[in-house]
Order: structure tokens, then C-alpha cells, then sequence
């Protein structure tokens, strides 16, 4: 690709990056109760979404990825704090990695 | 003085409570300033898709393409299709964080999945915590793009580290609080399994988007009925003043 075409690319990959961004932070209309209700899931369900795709991993340690994700789900219910729930995971899976 | 004092501090708190996800979004970008490099993108073409897009699932499609040879309308499309989820974050970020006219563009520039999350999570809304959690990841995220680009493969790969995990524990450590009643379990689950099925057929960003919508619309289902959501009443009416 030429110059010229990476820069307008940019653009216009800025342009539906920010279009993305900003649409839902702009829109400001007074919603129904149902919607209301439904944009209250949403950290739920994105949440649930960015964990267990992630959690197959590449290098077929799904399973220890999962038992170890079981174990931060359990610090970070404790202890109610992101790091400490990253911090338990990780070193349970470092953990569990060597012998394989 | 005091509120100047108090934003400062709010920004710290959204700066330094990402700081973990940084074992997991350096050697990521690092990843992709290599792929970049090797795609033949030049140092000021591989930082300036960092600064301007920031959005790393997409760059990493973007640089494949280049390398592919594909159209610039192919990776316009393709980045769309992986960034369009946050129209749902906005949605739901607009919601609950009272933003004046002028914050909401830069909020927006700056906004990840990351960010997000631990504003959507934490009893803290604020524009101020919300742009130190953005800028955190921003300055991570370039650092590491032009420390790559520059040491490059110097760096071990991410997956072998198995680093990558960093970011489905986060969220996973975000969401465990959010669950109190049993439709929030529901929602959650369903959520899960969904995403994960979606995740073998579809690119990156879209199984979140489509998950996003599907899991908030079997919330709505469920709670119908319920006149007006518990804790949101008057914290929301009090917010909507504002």
C-alpha cells in the first residue's frame, strides 16, 4: 500500500473508532424503563463475554487457564480488588504450568 | 483548590488501579509493533495507528491486512466490525458517569474495554477517575508500541509467557462483585456460554457485541415487572440533575 493509502486508512479507521466511542457516550434521550434496565446489564454480560473466550488460550492449557481463573474468581469475591484477583490467578497458573 | 485537589486524586486512583493490566498490555503491543514492523509499516505509521486508533484487537487486524495487501475499505470494515461494541459501553458509561458536553469527546478518544470495566464495576464515577483508567492504558500502550518497534523481538512473545490470560482474569475479577442476585447469575452464565460458542465462529470484537446486546436484553426480560431497579432511583435522579 502506498503512503497515501495507509494515511487514509487512518482516517478512516480513526473515524469508526471514534465514531464507536463517541455514538453511545453522545446519545442522551430519555429511555423506557425497559432499556433503562437492559443498559444495567450490560457490564454483565460484556464482562462474561471478555472472559471465556480469552480463557481457551492457544497453547491447549484451557483447562489450567480455567482452574485457575476459578481461583481468582474466588480472591476477587473475597477481597473485592481487581489486582489481587490478577495477582492470584497468574501465580496460579504460573504454578500450574511448570509440570507440563 | 479542593476540587482541583480532589480530581487530581480521582485521576490517580483511575491511573494506578489499571497499573496491574500492564503485565498483560505491554507485551501486547510490543507483539504488535513487531507484526507491524514486519508488515512494513514504518516507526511513525506503527505509533500513530497506537495514538489515533488505540484500539489494540484492531491495529493487530489492521497490520495483517496491510500485510495481506487487502483494500483500505477491507480494514476500515474489519476495524468497525471489531470496535463497534462501544457504542454499548458508551450507552452504558453515559448512564451512569455525568459527562459535561466538552469531556464526552475525550472520554470517548481514549475509551477501552479495560477503561470501562473498572468504571462500570467501581462505586467511583467520576470524569476524572474515568480519564486516569483511560490514560493509563494510552501511555502503557504507546510506550510499549515504540519500545517494540525499536528493541522488537527482543521481547518474548506474550502467548508463550501466557500474559494474555492477565485480561480475561480482570474482567472476571470485575464481574464476580457485580453478581448479587440470582437473574444477575442468570445473565452472567448465559453470557458466558454465549460468547464462548460465538467466539468459535466470529471475529474478535463481535461474539462482545452481540453477547453485550443479547445478555442485557434476557436482563431487561427477567426484571420485568420491577417498577424501578434497587440502588438506581435516586443516585439516577440525582445524576440526571446534575
Amino acid at each position: 500500500m502506498s503512503a497515501t493509502g495507509f494515511w487514509l486508512t487512518l482516517v478512516g479507521m480513526v473515524a469508526v473508532t471514534f465514531g464507536s466511542r463517541y455514538a453511545g457516550l453522545a446519545l442522551h434521550t430519555d429511555l423506557p424503563a425497559f432499556w433503562l434496565r437492559f443498559l444495567r446489564f450490560v457490564p454483565i454480560a460484556v464482562f462474561a463475554a471478555l472472559v471465556t473466550p480469552a480463557l481457551q488460550g492457544h497453547r491447549h492449557e484451557g483447562g489450567i487457564r480455567v482452574a485457575a481463573a476459578a481461583v481468582a474468581a474466588a480472591a476477587a469475591w473475597r477481597t473485592r480488588l481487581l489486582w489481587v484477583g490478577i495477582a492470584v490467578g497468574m501465580t496460579v497458573f504460573w504454578l500450574l504450568r511448570v509440570p507440563f | 483548590m479542593t476540587t482541583s485537589g480532589g480530581r487530581k486524586a480521582a485521576f490517580r486512583r483511575g491511573f494506578w488501579i489499571l497499573a496491574p493490566l500492564w503485565l498483560g498490555v505491554i507485551p501486547f503491543a510490543v507483539a504488535y509493533a513487531v507484526t507491524a514492523r514486519s508488515a512494513g509499516l514504518s516507526l511513525l505509521e506503527t505509533q500513530a495507528l497506537s495514538v489515533l486508533v488505540f484500539a489494540g484487537s484492531a491495529q493487530f487486524s489492521a497490520v495483517g491486512l496491510f500485510a495481506a495487501g487487502a483494500a483500505g475499505l477491507e480494514i476500515v470494515l474489519a476495524t468497525l466490525l471489531l470496535n463497534v461494541r462501544h457504542v454499548l459501553y458508551g450507552l452504558s458509561l453515559g448512564r451512569e458517569l455525568p459527562l459535561t458536553r466538552r469531556e464526552r469527546p475525550v472520554a470517548a478518544f481514549f475509551l477501552t474495554d479495560e477503561a470501562f470495566g473498572v468504571v462500570a464495576a467501581a462505586r467511583e464515577r467520576s470524569f476524572s477517575f474515568l480519564l486516569g483508567a483511560e490514560l493509563s492504558l494510552f501511555a502503557m500502550w504507546n510506550l510499549a508500541t515504540l519500545g517494540g518497534f525499536v528493541i522488537g523481538a527482543a521481547i518474548p512473545d506474550p502467548a508463550r509467557l501466557g500474559v494474555d490470560l492477565i485480561f480475561p482474569l480482570a474482567f472476571l475479577a470485575l464481574l464476580v462483585p457485580l453478581v448479587r442476585t440470582r437473574v444477575e447469575l442468570v445473565v452472567a452464565l448465559v453470557s458466558g456460554a454465549l460468547a464462548f460458542g460465538l467466539a468459535q465462529i466470529l471475529p474478535g470484537g463481535l461474539p462482545i457485541l452481540v453477547t453485550g446486546i443479547g445478555g442485557s436484553l434476557l436482563g431487561a426480560y427477567l426484571t420485568r415487572g420491577t417498577l424501578v431497579d434497587r440502588g438506581l432511583n435516586l443516585d439516577d435522579a440525582a445524576r440526571e440533575v446534575a
